[in-house]
Formats: C-alpha cells, sequence, structure tokens
C-alpha cells in the first residue's frame, strides 16, 4: 500500500512537474534574455488552455476524433503566444525596456489583470471540461495503480523535448546564437549587426508560447477556469526563482523538485499542498539566493 | 569617407561631445587621442549609432544619421570596442564569423574574409576553437580586431586597443596592423589612444580630443614618409 502512494506520489509530481516546467521556461528565458519578470506570463498559460479546451468542445460537438485534439493544442499554444504575445511585446513591452524594473512589474501586472477580464468576458467563470485527450492514450499500470499514458509519458515526453529543443535552438541555430549574444552584451550584439529589437520580440513569443502550450497541454487533466493563470504565474516563479532567473537546465530540475514536493504534500500533509512549492522555494533560497544553478558573474542562458 | 559634423551628445543632460567635426580620407589611419574622459570612446560609440547624437556623420557621402546602430556594421563598418567585448558563450572564431552570419554573407564571402583575418593574425587560428571567455586580455583584444574586421572593409574603429598589451603583444598588434593597411589600401582606420606617444609612426594624422570638444589636429604623414 505504502509502496503503491510513493508511486503515485512520484508519477504525479513528474506529470505536474512536466507541465510546471513548460511555463516555467519561458518565463525564466524571458527574464534571462530580456529582464523583464512577466507577470502576464500566467495568462498564457490560461489563454492556452481555453483556446485548447474550446477548440477541442468544436471537435467533439462535429464528432471528430479526439486524436486531432493533439495538433490542434499545438496550434491553439502558437497562435496564442504569437498573436497575444507578439502584440504585448510590439505596443507595450517595447516602451517600457529602458525603464525602472517597478514599472516594468506595475505594467506586466496591468497587462495580467487586463487578460484576466478578458477571459471573463469571452468564456465567463464557469469552468470547461474537455478531457477525452487525457484517456485516448490509454493507460499504464505502475505495481497495479492504472495511470493516464498522457500525464506519465507524454508529458514527460514534451517537457524533455522542450528542453532539450530549446537547448539545441540556442547553440545550434542562428536565431539561437543571436539569443545568446544579445542576452550576454546587447551593445556589443548591436555593434556587430544584431538587431536586438527582433532579438526580444522572436525571444518573447517563444516564451508566452511555451506558456500556452503549457496551458494547452494541461487542459484535459484539470477543469478549466478562472483563476488558473495567477496559481501558474506564482508557481513557475518559484520555479524560476528555486532554479536561478535565466537558468533553462535549472528549471527542468527545480519543476520536477517542485512538482514533487507538491505531489508528496497532497498524499502525506494535504493541508500544506499549496504553500510547499514556496517552502522549496524559500529554504533554497536562503542558503543560495543566486538559486540552484544561478551563477552571479556574466549573464548567460 | 567619413566625416562627422558638428556631432554633439549628451548623456543625462550632461555635454559629453561638443560639435566634433573630421573628417577620415580614404585608406587614411588617424590617431584619435585624448586623456581619460575626453569623449574618444563616445566618439566612436556614436559612429556605430550606439549613442544618440546631434549633428551629421557622412559615409562616403552619404549622412547615415537615419541608419539603424544594427545596420551601421554592414556599410563596411568594424568595431573593436574598448573592453573587448567578446561573447563568452562562443568560441573564439565563432565570436569572429557571428558577424558574418548575421550579415548572411555567403560561405564563400565569409571563408574568403576569415582567410583575411587569419593571414593578418595567424594566432588566432591556433585559438580558434578556445571559449572566447578562456583567453587573456590581451589575445581577446586580438580577437575583438579579427571580428571587427569580418564586417570593416571600409572603416575600422579601435579602441584603445594597446592599453593594457604586454609589450610583446603590442608590438604583434601592431605589426598585424601594418599588414593590414599594406594588404588593404583603401581601409580608413581610426585608432584611439590616450598616449599619444604610441600611435605617432602609424597615423597620417593626430587628431585630439579634450573634454568633448577637439583641440587639434596635426598632419604627421610627412614625419612618416
Ligand atoms: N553612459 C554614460 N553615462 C554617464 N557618463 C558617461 C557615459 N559614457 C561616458 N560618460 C562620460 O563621458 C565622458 C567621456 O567618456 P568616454 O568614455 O568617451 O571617454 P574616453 O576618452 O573614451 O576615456 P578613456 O580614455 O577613459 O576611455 C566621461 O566623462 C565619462 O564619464
Ligand atoms: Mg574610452
Amino acid at each position: 500500500m505504502s509502496l503503491q502512494i510513493l508511486v503515485l506520489t512520484v508519477l504525479d509530481g513528474i506529470a505536474y512537474g512536466s507541465l510546471v516546467f513548460l511555463v516555467a521556461v519561458g518565463l525564466t528565458l524571458v527574464f534571462g534574455v530580456m529582464r523583464i519578470l512577466n507577470v502576464a506570463h500566467g495568462s498564457f498559460y490560461a489563454l492556452g488552455a481555453y483556446a485548447a479546451a474550446s477548440l477541442g468542445l468544436v471537435l467533439s460537438a462535429y464528432g471528430i476524433s479526439a486524436w486531432f485534439a493533439y495538433p490542434l493544442f499545438i496550434v491553439a499554444a502558437v497562435a496564442v503566444g504569437v498573436s497575444v504575445g507578439g502584440l504585448m511585446e510590439r505596443f507595450i513591452l517595447r516602451r517600457i525596456y529602458v525603464r525602472e524594473e517597478y514599472l516594468q512589474l506595475l505594467v506586466t501586472f496591468a497587462i495580467f489583470m487586463i487578460l484576466d477580464n478578458v477571459q471573463r468576458l469571452v468564456w465567463g467563470v464557469q469552468p470547461y471540461f474537455y478531457t477525452e485527450p487525457l484517456s485516448l492514450m490509454g493507460n499504464v499500470t505502475i505495481v497495479g495503480i492504472p495511470y493516464t499514458a498522457y500525464q506519465v509519458i507524454f508529458l514527460p515526453l514534451v517537457a524533455l523535448f522542450i528542453l532539450f529543443g530549446l537547448r539545441w535552438f540556442l547553440r545550434k541555430t542562428l536565431a539561437g546564437s543571436l539569443i545568446v549574444a544579445v542576452t550576454e552584451d546587447r551593445e556589443a550584439a548591436t555593434a556587430i549587426g544584431i538587431n536586438a529589437r527582433k532579438v526580444f520580440f522572436l525571444t518573447f513569443i517563444i516564451g508566452t508560447t511555451l506558456a500556452s502550450l503549457g496551458g494547452a497541454l494541461a487542459s484535459p487533466t484539470t477543469s478549466v477556469l478562472p483563476g488558473m493563470g495567477a496559481e501558474m504565474i506564482v508557481l513557475s516563479f518559484a520555479v524560476a526563482a528555486t532554479a536561478g532567473l535565466g537558468q533553462i537546465g535549472g528549471a527542468a530540475i527545480a519543476a520536477l523538485l517542485i512538482g514533487l514536493g507538491r505531489s508528496s504534500a497532497v498524499f502525506f500533509m494535504p493541508e500544506l499542498e499549496v504553500v510547499v512549492p514556496y517552502l522549496i522555494m524559500v529554504i533554497v533560497l536562503l542558503f543560495r539566493p543566486e538559486g540552484l544553478f544561478g551563477k552571479t558573474t556574466a549573464r548567460k542562458i | 569617407m567619413l566625416e562627422l559634423k558638428d556631432l554633439s551628445v549628451s548623456i543625462a543632460r550632461i555635454p559629453i561631445l561638443r560639435n566634433v567635426s573630421f573628417e577620415v580620407q580614404e585608406g587614411e589611419t588617424i590617431a584619435f587621442v585624448g586623456r581619460n574622459g575626453a569623449g574618444k570612446t563616445t566618439t566612436l560609440r556614436a559612429i556605430m549609432g550606439l549613442v544618440t547624437a546631434q549633428g551629421s556623420i557622412l559615409l562616403n557621402g552619404q549622412a547615415v544619421d537615419h541608419v539603424q546602430a544594427h545596420e551601421r556594421p554592414a556599410l563596411g563598418i568594424g568595431y573593436a570596442p574598448e573592453d573587448r567585448r567578446l561573447f563568452s558563450a562562443f568560441t573564439v572564431e565563432e565570436n569572429i564569423l557571428l558577424p558574418a552570419r548575421v550579415a548572411q554573407l555567403t560561405q564563400d564571402e565569409t571563408n574568403r574574409r576569415l582567410e583575411r583575418v587569419y593571414g593578418i593574425l595567424p594566432e588566432l587560428k591556433e585559438m580558434a576553437k578556445r571559449p572566447a571567455g578562456s583567453v587573456s586580455g590581451g589575445q581577446g583584444k586580438m580577437v575583438a580586431l579579427g571580428r571587427g574586421l569580418m564586417l570593416g572593409t571600409h572603416l575600422l574603429l579601435l579602441d584603445e586597443p594597446f592599453q593594457g598589451l604586454a609589450p610583446v603583444l603590442a608590438n604583434r598588434y601592431a605589426e598585424a596592423l601594418r599588414a593590414l593597411r599594406d594588404t588593404d589600401r583603401s581601409l580608413s582606420v581610426i585608432i584611439t589612444e590616450s598616449n599619444p606617444g604610441l600611435l605617432k609612426n602609424f597615423a597620417s594624422r593626430v587628431i585630439t580630443i579634450e573634454r568633448g570638444e577637439i583641440e587639434s589636429v596635426e598632419d604627421v604623414s610627412k614625419v612618416e614618409a
């Protein structure tokens, strides 16, 4: 029995950690490159989830197989991340890059509030359920416990794919090299012909797309309802801070840690579920203020 | 080739450059000297578009004031900043190649330019695969020169290249610069220096800046010849 609970805890932690990673890695990428802590990042998670659930419900209304939902999730995530994220960068963030940090925080917080209200206007306050993609991939049984393959195989695979894909992108492609160069030294990058504005734009829509992908993939596992963006931004901030802001690989480990911490609390100390991620963050930051993997020296991603 | 007309720069409302005007001819090397804080770096940054400046900058007769900073290197301007500013995440060769990749030069053109850089600075070839963060300060100056040369086909801006170089390296750097001028006679170069003596036998003219204003322009080409 206790072995089963242990396994359940681990599986839950991995599934949840994978989703949190997708969101947190976008937050940390944007921070690492642009030095902006985007509070509205959580809105993209929520928007991705709403967009995915709505599209999914349209599919089932027309009796179309839920297998089409998986590619549609990606389409929804990219559409939300690129359009809403692109507009936000182009028309709002671009004006405040040179401003003080508190102002940047206030502005992104204001955008978060606005997007939260937009969601309520568009989707109302009732929860949405579109869970077919969750069961479609079947179950795996581990020490007698059936668990959905979507959560214990698919989501972790997506997280790993994003982790290694992002590292490959930053290290091996020209666009990635430009991001790395601008992160390290914006002026020196400009002086060799790099358009830092374009790089910021690209980075930001990659970040917001990752958040909305997290939301889209989370939608079958949960009820989509107001407030989910707020919960996620705080959680992914905890992950990013625990790892060290700007640390991509570190975010994966911190997400796993926090996912496991949360699931242990669910099973062993349910009343602590909500605070465990922040407890982990606080403990880590007390001993390592720059985060588990953070460096105090040169800026890098 | 390059003409600065009444260039003025203020940072936080403090005037840093005041009506700086001078010309650089094609193939000419200018020693741009002045004490610490005189405004040498600011002048070079203004040419690169990295600070907002009043006045006008002309390149081959064309005003570049409205050309954005990131578009200026493609006009054939290479810049080796004072403090090197290499990208430590990349190797030495990646640092040198990055400007060419950004400018989307063809592979042939990139190779040709890389060979030119290695021809003038063969030591760069030996450290090509080393992380740029691991080279010494002096070697870093060479790398910054090599990187600047990739796009600097018309104009090269070198900000205090000799500062902090051990004598052996400084000689090596000077030798490389001479080789560069011998292979490319149309290249214009501005070298800044706080110690004017160092550049006497390099430059055709010495332009002195003091507290943000041009103090003197001295023709020394006859001395050299
Ligand atoms: N970003 C800045 N903010 C405030 N003051 C600046 C800034 N950049 C330059 N200055 C000031 O402008 C003046 C000229 O600086 P600049 O770096 O151009 O001088 P320099 O001739 O290159 O000096 P050095 O020989 O020390 O390199 C200095 O007084 C410097 O303090
Ligand atoms: Mg200087």
